[in-house]
Formats: structure tokens, sequence, C-alpha cells
């Protein structure tokens, strides 16, 4: 389970988050939606703390990853972000083979054992549906795969590390719809056994995929509910205007 | 005049420049090569300079450019790399690092004459080590130093930040991520700085003057302690201060033409290596 409480974030001066406290479900995909700007990325790189990696930034509140305050002092981040695992919107995968890709987290962690490697590179790949597609071309270079197949191989490298949550920033606004939807039905799979929080600019995509959505705007958590019931009867009229469509 | 005939003759300019340049190159060449090729042959290669330097050939002077070559190498390029991994992957841009960038820009524009008195004062008179390879290498390797790590920095910088973030987000440190992922993907850029530093190397004078190279030096070295010949300090000799000018002028030629290979050489192998890395690590 992730948990928010009274969160404020700041880039230099510029106030990016205020006061933002929620929860997250494990085994639940939860959106984020909302103008460019608004926040949502900011917020989702919070919880595998990829924001300590921009000078300037400021924190309060606390953020909970499964019962521990990952600001508190103290955390090793490495080992943080092998629990807290994240897509990003461009696939960037390494200049190295499709295996190497995958077995890269395992490496870094000091994994030595030839055949474990292997296993575990198998299993990622299946459980990213890209198994079937790359299962003969294991060595050859990631780049030449098609952009799709280069995001589930992101995806597929992140699982290596087995993490509990998977942060995904827009994981699909740079495919195309088929490599898009197979992304989706992915999400669907994967919600059995990680907690996924994802980004996005697409509503459709939100309502596809969530189970809960967040709309942020101007650093404000605008609304947070069921996505059926954001979608249909949301309760604030900022909700209302942004869904439709009224600005954005 | 329309605006299309300025364009064209803008560009003929433009290319009749580029011709030029790649007139002169050619000119120098071809004027080293037409007076130097006579005297090439295996004795020349092989042998030391007899007759007062008027004879014989060169193989000393070779051997000690390419151990200074070496030498400096070994010294300037883990520093340089590393300095460069400091400052583009670590120090951020407080005001340390422009101070060091500054210092570095500032280093790079010292004439290689003092850096041949820095080096004899220092590594040949006060840390002892005589006039030796290495004193030279590391005179050479400082000379050079700049090069390297502005080269390395280009080629850090060069790397987009997605394969750092990617990197880190798996649970890699920052040192892993230099290790694995960033220096694999800037290697071949690193090699171009290596190659404009060995061509630099191997064509300085002033620095090897008071700190390795030897006038007259038949035996080849043994050890890091001895003096050695170096071509472009022999190529000064024969052409300045021999003992017969006039007769040595075709060997003066046949020195030049022997640098030039050798750093051709120098650049045909670095590109090899480029490439053969270069294709390893192709991005998209």
């Amino acid at each position: 389970m992730i948990q928010s409480k009274n969160i404020d974030f700041y880039y230099s001066d510029f106030h990016a988050l205020k006061g933002i406290s929620m929860e997250m479900e494990a085994h639940t995909v939860t959106a984020f939606i909302g103008p460019s700007g608004c926040g949502k990325s900011t917020f989702l790189r919070l919880f595998n703390r990829m924001n300590d990696l921009i000078p300037g930034t400021r924190l309060t509140g606390e953020c909970i990853v499964d019962g521990r305050d990952i600001y508190a002092r103290g955390v090793n981040v490495d080992e943080l972000r092998k629990q807290v695992g994240m897509v990003f919107q461009k696939p960037n995968p390494f200049p190295k083979s499709i295996f190497e890709n995958v077995a890269y987290g395992l490496r870094v962690n000091g994994v030595g054992d030839r055949k474990f490697i292997e296993q575990r590179v198998e299993e990622s790949l299946a459980g990213a549906a890209l198994w079937n597609e790359v299962k003969d071309k294991l060595k050859k270079s990631a780049f030449e795969l098609s952009g799709g197949q280069q995001q589930r191989l992101c995806i597929a490298r992140a699982l290596a590390v087995k993490p509990s949550v998977l942060l995904m920033d827009e994981p699909a606004s740079a495919l195309d719809p088929i490599s898009t939807s197979k992304i989706e039905e992915l999400i669907h799979e994967l919600k059995k056994d990680y907690t996924i929080v994802i980004v996005t600019h697409n509503m459709q995509q939100a309502a596809r995929v969530s189970d809960k959505t967040g709309f942020f705007m101007l650093g404000d958590l605008v609304e947070f509910s069921d996505t059926k019931k954001m979608f249909l009867n949301p309760d604030k009229e900022q909700t209302q205007n942004y869904i439709t469509g009224r600005f954005g | 005049m329309s605006k299309h005939t300025g364009q064209n003759i803008a560009f003929w300019i433009f290319r009749l420049l580029g011709l030029i340049v790649v007139g002169i190159l050619l000119w120098i060449l071809g004027f080293i090569i037409w007076n130097g090729i006579g005297v090439i042959d295996w004795e020349f290669l092989t042998e030391a300079p007899t007759d007062g330097m008027t004879g014989g050939g060169i193989f000393p002077a070779i051997v000690g450019t390419c151990c200074l070559i070496l030498g400096s190498m070994i010294v300037a390029f883990p520093i340089g790399v590393m300095s460069a991994i400091y400052t583009t992957e670590y120090a951020g841009n407080g005001r340390v690092v422009r101070f060091i960038r500054i210092m570095t820009d500032n280093l790079g524009g010292i004439p290689s004459i003092i850096f041949g008195l820095f080096g004899m004062s220092l590594f040949v008179n006060t840390l002892g080590w005589g006039d030796s390879i290495l004193a030279g290498s590391f005179t050479l390797g400082l000379l050079v130093l700049p090069l390297v790590i502005r080269t390395t920095e280009e080629a850090l910088k060069a790397i987009p930040d997605s394969f750092r973030t990617g990197s880190l987000a798996l649970g890699a440190t920052k040192l892993q991520t230099i290790r694995r992922v960033v220096l694999p993907m800037a290697f071949p850029n690193i090699v171009t700085g290596l190659i404009l530093s060995i061509g630099r190397v191997s064509g300085e004078t002033a620095p090897i003057l008071f700190t390795v190279a030897a006038y007259f030096l038949p035996k080849l070295p043994t050890g890091i302690f001895d003096q050695v010949m170096a071509l472009p300090y022999h190529l000064y000799v024969i052409a300045t201060s021999g003992t017969d000018l006039e007769s040595a002028r075709p060997i003066a030629y046949g020195t030049a033409l022997v640098l030039i290979v050798i750093v051709l050489i120098m650049n045909i192998l670095a590109s090899i290596l480029r490439r053969y890395f270069g294709k390893k690590v192709k991005t998209n």
C-alpha cells in the first residue's frame, strides 16, 4: 500500500504540490490525470525518490510505501528503487542486448548466478508479454525492437528486480494505438502482482485501465475517487469540465 | 542582384575556402612525401643515425616517440577521464566546478615551452628523475590533460539523461550507472580525444627538450629512467644544428614523413576502435 500524508513539494520557489494526501491500495491501478504542469508526474516521482536528482527541490509531509516513510533518515534509496520500479514516457532501453537489458537490474544488485539470471529474464519477459516475440533473438540489440516492444522491454526490465510497486509515467504516449492497447492489456495482467500508479494524458486510457483516478490541477488534488464514479458522476465541477474537454 | 545570385556567390565562396583548406593540407603532405620518400627504406627505419647524423636511420627516435606517446597517455588518460567524470557526473554546476573548468581551459592555453620548463624543474630536478622517459611522459601528459578532460566532458554530456535515470530507477548506484551505462556509450567519443591527444603529443618538441630528448643516442632505452631520442626533436636537430645541414636535408624530410605516418597509423587504429565500439552501443 502506498500513502501520502500532507505532501508539499517545491522546485526552488515554485510550489508544485499543495498538501496532497491519498492512499493507493495494493493490487490496484491508480491513474493520475490533469493538464500539463499540474504536478501529477512530480507526485509520481516522489515514490521512488526520482525528484532527488533535481537540485533545489524541497519536500514536507510523509510518503509511505509498504508501511515505511521513504523520506525518513537512513532509507537506502537504491533499495527503495528496487522495490518501486518505474517505466518512463519514452522507452529508454540500454544500448545492450535484449537479455542484458532485463538482466541489468539483477547484475547491479550483485546477482551473478547465470541459471538464476536466465530464469528471471525469461519470467520477466513473459510477464511483460514480450517473451514469445524475442525468445529467439535475446542476444540482439534492444534497439532493433519496435517502440512498443522497447517499452514492454523496459517494463520487463523493471519487473526483473521484483518490485512491489510499478510507477508508469505516460508509458504509452510515445506509442502507436496497437502498441498502446498491448500496454493497457499488460497493465490489467500486472495488477494481480503489483501495485500500479500511472500518469496519463489520455482520459480514455485512465478510464480503461484504472480502479481509482486522481485529478490534479495547479498542484492540488482536486478529486480522488473510483474511476467509474469520476468519469460518470464527478463531485467537482472542475473535474467535470476537464473530463468533458472544456479545458486542458 | 537577385537573392538567388547572392546565395550562389556565397555558396561558391564557401566551397572555394573549403577546397583551399584541403588543398593546403594536400600540398604539405605532397611536399613532405615528394622530398622524403627517397630516403625511406628498411635501413632508415631500423638503424641508428651514423656519420654525424647525415646517414643511417632514425630507429631510436621512432622507438623514443612511441615510448613517449604510450607513457603520456598512461599519465593523462586516467587522470583526465576521472576528472571529467567528476565535473560532469558528480559536481553539478557550482562555483568549484566552474573554477575547475576555467583553470582547465587556462592550462590548455599555456605555451608548451612553459610545460617544458615546469617539467624540468619539477620532474627532472626536484623529484630527481633526471632526463628520462618518465619525466617526459609526465610533462607531455600534463600538456594534453586539458584536451583529454574537455573531450571526455563533451562525450559524457552527449549521453541523454534518460539512460542515467533508467539505470538509477532500477536501483543501480551512481557509480554503477556511470561504469555500466554512461562510460560504454561515451567510449567512442572519448577515443576521439585519445586520437587528438596522440597527434598533439607526438608532434611536440618544446616539452621534451629539457625533460627527455637526447641529441644523439643510438642505443634503445631499457627502462623508464632512460633518455630517448624523439622524432620531432630529431627533426629540429638535423634541420638546424647538425654537422652538415645540406647533406642531412633528405633525412629531415624522411623523418617528417615517418612522424606523419605514425600519427596517421594511430588515427586509423583509433578510428577502427571507435567504429568497433560505436557499433556495439549504437542508439536509435
